[in-house]
């Protein structure tokens, strides 16, 4: 079993490091004893709940799950009595490990100058030893795609696990896809907002102009990676390496999705556009207007990040639109998974999914958005987003549903180790609730 | 009382067309709007390219003299949770709540049967509805008023309703030392600007201290001078200023009044000082007439300015944010000072490095009367939301979490008597869930404000009304989309 695991990690990921490895390599220096959390609900979100099951971690992996598994000799066993087990959560957008405090000079690592940087990987700048990572991983939060941000193609996102010594470590997909912001106008949110008919139309050559210049990018990266295959495959001549280009290589031979950063329906139009006019495979994000083109969506199999739903909309849509959309595109048959576009408030995804089963999203559906469909969208669904044997040991013990806040975590595993409840937060508490009362 | 009642904004509402029929009403409105016409069916009256927010000249939402909600679950927010409660409410005020309450004939009846009833939502620091925010170009404009530059706004509040807020204090920013007067409002969607003042609330006056007042984070344009104070230290010296200049004025103002009652008949009165509008407030405190509201994050800079009170002989009633709270539970509680606080946002600046999510409990703990504010549109529609938050972090019942979005901001507020709890004599100002509001499916079915539904999800524009209305104007179209070159906008 581990070893067809091996085979299929190393033909989805371009590595640096190999995942599957870094699990054992991590788990080697471990005592090799099992964890078995025994009699407790099990939610493996891709399959019926069960009562009284037991789920067995080891190596870094789900070694048994289900309700007649016995416990191993051994094994560390907590008693899950009146708890629940459900895969890690994963958020599908962040800047997690890229920021720290945003208001001082340095906190902020996620804009490069310039408006194309494909070569910039976000995984290289990723702090394993930011304050605010294990804030996140103590709210079940076990996974993260995070990236850089700004320009027309701000670089590739990476998915990590938010545990480990080095960020190479904490990596699952180094290369999880190529972050591009739809050109937009950016003073106001739509259209024909404050700035008066002069300001409108300046913004809208600019928007234009950044089109045309994607356009001519993409154009240019096509024409690199067709003289590259033709050179491997024996054609004579040679080829200038640039890196930026070589970044877009795997984008443009369709190995890599773009992440297109979206908001209103012409922009997701002209998302499509492109993505017709060059192959390519799109996730689309954000895309709040993404339910005028549900239908499409649907039929042409895109995927969409949905969120942040702590988020205003305009006076001219429904109050409820930002709440209603992820549901509206899920019911119409879209693969939807959210993401909170944050740091420190990356804590916050369960609850931002909960908003939005208020307002139409089916709450099983918003529990597997917030992990197998993520997992699936980016293309790990064989290792994350379930309880099921073989997969990675990203495991949550809470006391309810993660989506209700008064909910509590119990225990955490990330790759089968335990996670400690202790960050910045919890270490202030204890300090301070000791202090004395006069 | 001195709640702006002016003509002015009247007419600013009648521009915009909302209601002329008001234009002969009494411009301070409080409760006792006259009744309209009940509402005409919307929906077909909407077209689809705005159908966000009801219009302000929607019909106003009909005044019952008797509305009943029957058999519901009620959250009282002071005493308690009643299963299978009514609450009967007589011209806008609670009149009944239990679970024997009779329902008179006619009153207009709210089938509460699977719903939960909980006091409407009090956002103790808001920035709806203001034209600015910040005059900020002196570090004491205590003269700027809130009142007078209240706009005739559609979505923010509209939201803040259809999130089962029903009472916002909107502040000043907090760019300067003494940024300027509050106002409390409620959020009487549609009626004039005039109409939303809370008519009774205690004055208010906010301050700030700490790095939005340094200027820390807004570095000034080049060619620009700094504004002093550009340190916490000298914050401190611009409020030790301001009170002892308050204190002169003050004084003058006695001397004045003594003057005036020794003058003997015959004699000429003596002269008053100059009114003086900026040192106005500041007596007001001084006189306990208003309430001091104090933006801060940082332990020391709280005990500084609970050290400026002291000396001036006031109470700070909270302070804004108070992240750092936790830190001095004892001190604040001995002050009587409540803190407004965040459930869990943090580490977007220095001073909100030590924030901790377990903050309000922690304070709470101490007998620290503590709310959670939203301090942005956004948040303020969901603080049913973030007062969960509190539970899940710090360990707060659920009653107590309750409170931190009900009474202890009215308490914070000094309108604890008319408001934040479900009680007999109380303004019926209700939130109507379809589940408990810390479940996380549940979300608000109506708002009361003084009795009157002023947000109902049943008459509202919502995205799926709007995805039915797009279907039938368009029959569906394939798969394949319209795709324009380029996807210019």
């Amino acid at each position: 079993m581990k070893r067809s695991l091996r085979i299929a990690a190393a033909a989805l990921v371009v590595a640096l490091v190999h995942p599957t490895d870094l699990v054992a390599q991590q788990t080697a220096a471990q005592p090799a004893a099992a964890v078995a959390i025994r009699n407790a609900t099990i939610v493996p979100v891709v399959g019926p709940r069960v009562a009284g099951g037991t789920i067995v971690l080891r190596n870094g992996l789900i070694e048994a799950v289900g309700a007649g598994v016995t416990v191993p000799a051994g094994a560390q066993v907590i008693d899950g009595t009146g708890l629940f087990v459900y895969p890690g959560l994963i958020d599908s957008g962040t800047r997690l490990g890229l920021t720290e405090i945003g208001s001082v000079p340095g906190g902020e690592d996620t804009q490069e100058l310039g408006e194309f940087n494909p070569h910039n990987d976000a995984l290289s700048a990723v702090n394993p030893s930011s304050e605010i990572i294990p804030t996140v991983r103590v709210n079940g939060v076990t996974t993260a795609i995070t990236s850089a941000r700004g320009g027309v193609i701000a670089g590739q996102a990476a998915l990590i696990d938010l545990m480990g010594w080095t960020p190479q470590e904490m990596g699952v997909l180094p290369r999880a896809g190529m972050v591009v912001t739809f050109p937009r106008i950016r003073s106001g949110r739509r259209f024909g907002g404050e700035g008066g008919q002069q300001g409108a139309e300046a913004q809208a050559e600019e928007v234009n102009r950044q089109t045309r210049a994607l356009r001519t990018y993409l154009a240019n990266a096509k024409a690199y990676a067709e003289i590259k295959a033709r050179l491997a495959a024996g054609s004579p001549g040679t080829q200038e390496v640039s890196l930026p280009m070589e970044a877009m290589v795997p984008v443009m031979r369709g190995e890599s999705p773009v992440i297109f950063e979206v908001e209103t329906a012409e922009q997701i139009r002209g998302a499509l556009a492109i993505a017709d006019s060059f192959r390519l495979r799109i996730i689309l994000r954000g895309a709040r207007f993404a339910w005028q083109l549900a239908d499409t969506l649907a039929a042409r199999r895109i995927p969409v990040i949905v969120g942040p739903t702590v988020s205003s909309p305009d006076d001219r849509d429904p109050y409820d639109a930002v709440y209603a959309y992820p549901g509206a595109l899920a019911r119409a048959g879209v693969k939807i998974a959210f993401q909170t576009d944050a740091g420190a408030d990356s804590r916050n995804l369960a609850y931002n999914a909960a908003l939005s089963t208020a307002y139409g999203l089916d709450p099983e559906e918003a529990l597997r958005s917030v992990t197998i469909n993520a997992a699936q969208i980016w293309g790990v669904a064989d290792r994350y987003g379930s309880l099921e044997v073989g997969k990675v040991a990203n495991v949550i013990v809470t006391t309810g549903d993660p989506l209700d806040a008064r909910t509590q975590l119990r225990h955490i595993f990330i790759r089968g180790q335990a996670v400690p409840f202790t960050d910045r937060h919890d270490r202030l508490y204890e300090q301070f609730r000791a202090r004395p009362r006069s | 009382m001195t709640l702006g009642c002016r003509s002015g904004a009247l007419s600013l509402a009648v521009a915009l067309g909302a209601l002329s029929v008001h234009a002969g009403a009494p411009a301070c409105l409080d409760a006792q709007v006259p009744a309209q016409a009940p509402p005409a069916p919307q929906a077909a009256a909407t077209p689809p390219q705005q159908t966000g927010v009801p219009p302000l000249q929607a019909p106003i939402p009909p005044a019952g003299r008797l509305v009943a909600i029957t058999n519901a679950t009620i959250l009282t927010g002071s005493h308690g949770t009643i299963e299978r409660g009514t609450i009967l409410i007589r011209d806008g005020r609670i009149a009944e709540v239990g679970t024997n309450v009779q329902v008179p004939a006619g009153a207009q009846v709210i089938d509460g049967t699977g719903k939960y009833v909980m006091p409407g939502i009090i956002d103790s620091h808001a920035h709806t509805a203001l034209e600015a925010v910040n005059e900020g170009s002196n570090s004491v404009t205590s003269e700027v008023r809130v009142e007078d530059v209240l706009r005739q706004d559609g979505g923010g509040i509209y939201r803040e309703l259809a999130g089962g807020v029903t009472t916002i204090q909107v502040y000043h920013g907090s760019a300067n030392t003494i940024g300027g007067q509050s106002s409390t409002l409620k959020l009487r969607y549609g009626l004039p600007v005039d109409s939303l003042f809370f008519q009774g609330a205690p004055l208010g006056l906010k301050f700030a201290l700490g790095e939005n007042v340094r200027q820390t984070n807004n570095q000034p344009q080049p060619g620009q001078p700094r504004r002093y104070p550009f340190t916490r230290m000298g914050v401190e010296e611009v409020l030790r200023d301001a009170f002892t200049r308050a204190q002169a004025y003050r004084r003058e103002w006695q001397a004045y009044e003594t003057a005036r009652r020794a003058v003997r008949r015959g004699q000429p009165e003596p002269l008053p000082p100059r009114r003086d509008l900026q040192l106005d407030p500041l007596v007001d405190i001084l006189e306990g007439r208003r309430l001091a509201h104090v933006h801060a994050y940082r332990a020391e800079e709280m005990l500084m300015m609970m050290g400026v009170a002291r000396d001036f002989g006031f109470r700070v009633a909270s302070f804004e944010h108070g992240l750092e709270g936790y830190k001095i539970g004892n001190e604040l509680a001995a002050a009587g000072t409540g803190v407004s606080t965040f459930a869990d946002f943090w580490a977007y600046k220095l001073e909100a490095w030590d924030a901790i999510p377990q903050n309000a409990a922690l304070m709470a703990e101490r007998g620290v009367v503590v709310s959670i504010n939203s301090d942005s549109d956004e948040r303020s529609r969901r603080l049913y939301q973030e007062a969960a938050k509190t539970v899940h972090y710090g360990g707060a019942s659920e009653e107590e979490a309750l409170r931190m979005i009900t009474l202890n901001p009215a308490r914070q507020l000094g309108i604890d008597g008319r408001t934040g709890s479900i009680d007999v004599g109380k303004d019926a100002d209700l939130a109507i869930f379809n589940g408990h509001p810390f479940a996380p499916g549940s979300r608000v079915e109506k708002t009361l404000v003084d009795g009157r539904v002023f947000f109902d999800r049943d008459r509202a524009p919502t995205l799926e009304n709007l995805i039915e209305q797009m279907r039938q104007r368009q029959p569906r179209q394939g798969g394949r989309p319209v795709t324009s070159a380029g996807g210019t906008q």
